[in-house]
């Protein structure tokens, strides 16, 4: 008997710890009116600011008894975080997205529209990017603090010593003047233009070079249909990837580069890159830091946008707060400045940039400029991963030689069976 | 009497057993046969992997879409073509690195292990020192494994960008990786192996290649199943090299099985496709491991 009475003790206590196993992965604790926030995890002086907007949440709603927890996750976590959180049903009230996954969630209802919080007046206060990256079918559902800027950084001393005028921040290089320029660079012996090829996130691909595609007037994807094959691959897209491979086939650009900051150490004269860059760029060169449009292969403006956006889950419970929460982090005073102050990223708000003296000067104006008058978001469809992995996989083949028909062709038509399925 | 306390004696005892198995028992059944069986059904339906509760059986058709797949199809030759260079190279390289290192002196165990290290440290960072390694040549910069061959006059490759090159070159960092890990199994192998039969062998004039073939190798065998189904099903397990060191591809010739799930899963959100895939991966490893298990006990009787 004696055996037995452990035996059940036995049972009980690791029965329990089964159980209690299975409840830890289950459940979540309800927390009466703290307001649950998940973001991704950036710089750690984003982090920071990001932590102390959260505080003056906090203070600033001490009396009405709101309180704001934040959770950051690893940027390449963040997705299947959320698609754990949605299938165990323990979503936040309110979280950041990358602005092209935006789609995804919309279409798997785990959104709530914002329209009804923001009145046009202050909408109208945003970037042009921004509403569009936040806007799916006619309504909006995420609002963003910041938004992303594409340029060509060069250096004046190093294109000045090899003979070559520089871009015009007006008007673009066409492809055939950059090529010439790349031309006279490589025969001063200067390695022309860094593109960085080594980046391991498919985003990069897709984000730095969808541009070139657009400025051919060419697309990713039809924007009303969603038809990926016949767009990706059409015959706009192919000479525009062709005229890309140049700068590859010619050695241009290093296609297998080691160095993540070659412009930045003067082993190239040129950099495509973006506005995270500009500090270290300015710091490095200073007086000789230019910056221009990225050059054109078509008649086509338009330049490379999108962000991290706020958004509200629709399983929320307490919509009201969460909007409350939404409203703080992107405006000017409380959410933008300070978060733009610590990542280095455009503002979202007109009314932000007076914060910002730099904006009157390069690269600065240029990013504004940019966004306010040809931005352009990336492709807004459900299946945006499958749409960016094989375009992103197909511009690497391409770079490495492969032939563009043949390679967008592929890519185009397993993008479009992922979104047939 | 004396039966009836016997078996009062013994029930316990049986409860006992179960009792103790029932940590174990429990964590298995949690972690991996309730999983494995949530993929199965998952299999068979629609699931999203943003709202898997609103699935909706599709029979057998995620198995034929799967079958059909030219993405699906490419990821399972270029893992079983990894399994093919995988396995016999790294099963024989490991059993002549342990033979080599299987001697008592000191220093021999420090060479041990050096060549265990690679197991222990991470793969991201091997990613990176084996990525740099393979660098390209570009004007005066190359990797070091380029730097050799244009060295004796052969020329520069393009490693981890050449379609044809990109599966063996990682291969290639596979083995050296992986190989300590055998290395030690088959030194354990060893190192119970009977001194007298190899001395007895070596009086009746058995020269080293006949002690192996007729010694060494009999009393390894078990040591040998161990190490290829060993090898097998952790070189069809291949993720991280190739997604982190060529993304998959080029022309998508480095794309593993486990990749194409991966990607299916958290990048399609098509979490029935996936788990069909998973089924499918589960039943390829387990026939092979069945397959090798057969052979080997035909080889003993």
């Amino acid at each position: 008997m004696k055996i037995s009475q452990q035996f059940r003790l036995f049972l009980t206590v690791f029965g329990l710890l089964g159980f209690g196993i299975f409840l830890s992965g289950c459940g979540s604790a309800e927390s009466g009116e703290t307001l649950r926030v998940w973001a991704h995890q950036g710089q750690e002086a984003e982090n920071q600011a990001m932590r102390e907007i959260v505080a003056s949440f906090n203070e600033a709603h001490a009396i009405a008894g709101i309180r704001a927890e934040i959770e950051f996750f690893p940027d390449h976590q963040y997705s299947e975080r959320i698609a754990a959180g949605a299938a165990a049903g323990d979503l936040p009230d309110i979280m950041d997205l990358d602005g092209p996954t935006l789609a995804r969630y919309v279409d798997a209802g785990l959104l709530a529209p914002l329209d009804d919080d923001f009145s046009e007046a202050e909408l109208a206060d945003f970037l042009p990017t921004i509403i569009a990256q936040g806007t799916i079918d006619d309504r909006l559902y995420a609002l963003g603090a910041f938004d992303s800027a594409l340029v060509l950084y060069y250096d004046r001393e190093i294109l000045a010593a090899a003979g070559v005028t520089p871009p015009n921040e007006d008007r673009p290089w066409t492809w055939d003047e950059f090529l010439a320029a790349c031309a006279t660079l490589k025969e001063a012996g200067v390695d022309p233009v860094s593109l960085h090829m080594d980046e391991s996130a498919d985003e990069w691909y897709t984000y730095a070079f969808s541009p070139v595609i657009w400025s051919a007037g060419g697309s990713l994807m039809d924007p009303d249909t969603g038809r990926i094959e016949g767009v990706l691959n059409a015959p706009e897209n192919i000479e525009a990837l062709r005229q890309w491979q140049q700068l590859f086939a010619l050695d241009y650009a290093d296609n297998s580069p080691v160095e993540p900051n070659p412009f930045g150490l003067g082993k190239t004269a040129m950099d495509w890159s973006g506005h995270w860059m500009a500090r270290s760029h300015l710091e490095a060169k200073r007086e000789a830091l230019g910056a221009a449009p990225l050059p054109v292969v078509g008649e086509h403006r338009a330049a490379a946008s999108g962000s991290w956006a706020w958004a509200m889950l629709s399983t929320s419970d307490r919509p009201d707060v969460a909007a409350k929460f939404l409203r703080w982090v992107v405006s000017t005073e409380n959410g933008i400045v300070p978060i733009v102050r610590a990542n280095g990223a455009v503002p979202a708000r007109r009314s932000a940039f007076e914060a910002f003296p730099e904006y009157e000067e390069i690269p600065y104006r240029l990013f504004k400029r940019q966004l306010t008058e040809h931005g352009r978001p990336r492709p807004q469809t459900p299946h945006y991963p499958a749409l960016t992995r094989n375009f992103a996989e197909a511009l690497r083949d391409i770079a490495n030689g492969a032939d563009p028909a043949e390679t967008l062709t592929r890519a185009a038509t397993q993008a479009q069976a992922v979104a047939d399925r | 009497m004396k039966n009836v306390r016997v078996t009062a004696k013994r029930l316990p005892e049986t409860w006992t057993a179960w009792g103790f198995l029932a940590p174990a028992l429990v964590l298995l059944g949690l972690f991996v046969l309730w999983p494995t069986l949530r993929a199965l059904f998952w299999s068979f339906t629609d699931a999203d992997l943003l709202r898997p509760q609103q699935d909706q059986s599709r029979g057998m058709a995620n198995y034929s879409v799967l079958l059909n797949d030219p993405r699906f199809r490419q990821a399972f030759f270029n893992t079983a073509l990894f399994a093919l260079m995988v396995v016999p190279v790294q099963t024989v390289f490991s059993f002549f690195l342990a033979l080599w290192v299987n001697r008592p002196e000191p220093y021999w165990r420090w060479l041990r292990t050096v060549f265990f290290v690679p197991v222990v440290v991470s793969l991201p960072v091997l990613a990176i020192l084996w990525t740099l390694l393979y660098q390209p040549v570009r004007g005066e910069e190359m990797g070091l494994i380029n730097a050799l061959i244009t060295g004796i006059g052969l020329p520069g490759q393009r490693w981890l960008r050449d379609p044809t090159l990109a599966l063996p070159a990682l291969a290639f960092m596979s083995v050296w990786q992986g190989a300590g890990f055998q290395m030690l199994i088959f030194l354990a192998g060893l190192q119970n192996l009977n001194a007298e039969t190899l001395e007895a062998a070596r009086i009746d004039g058995a020269g080293p290649l006949q002690r192996l073939r007729y010694v060494i190798l009999p009393s390894m065998k078990n040591s040998i199943i161990f190490v290829v189904t060993a090898t097998l099903i952790l070189s069809f397990r291949l993720f991280a090299q190739p997604y982190l060191m060529t993304g998959g591809g080029p022309d998508g010739r480095t794309r593993s099985l486990i990749q194409f799930i991966y990607e299916t899963t958290f990048q399609d959100r098509n979490l029935g496709l996936a788990s069909a895939g998973v089924i499918l991966f589960l039943f390829i490893v387990a026939f092979l491991t069945l397959m090798q298990r057969l052979a080997g006990k035909e080889e003993k009787s």
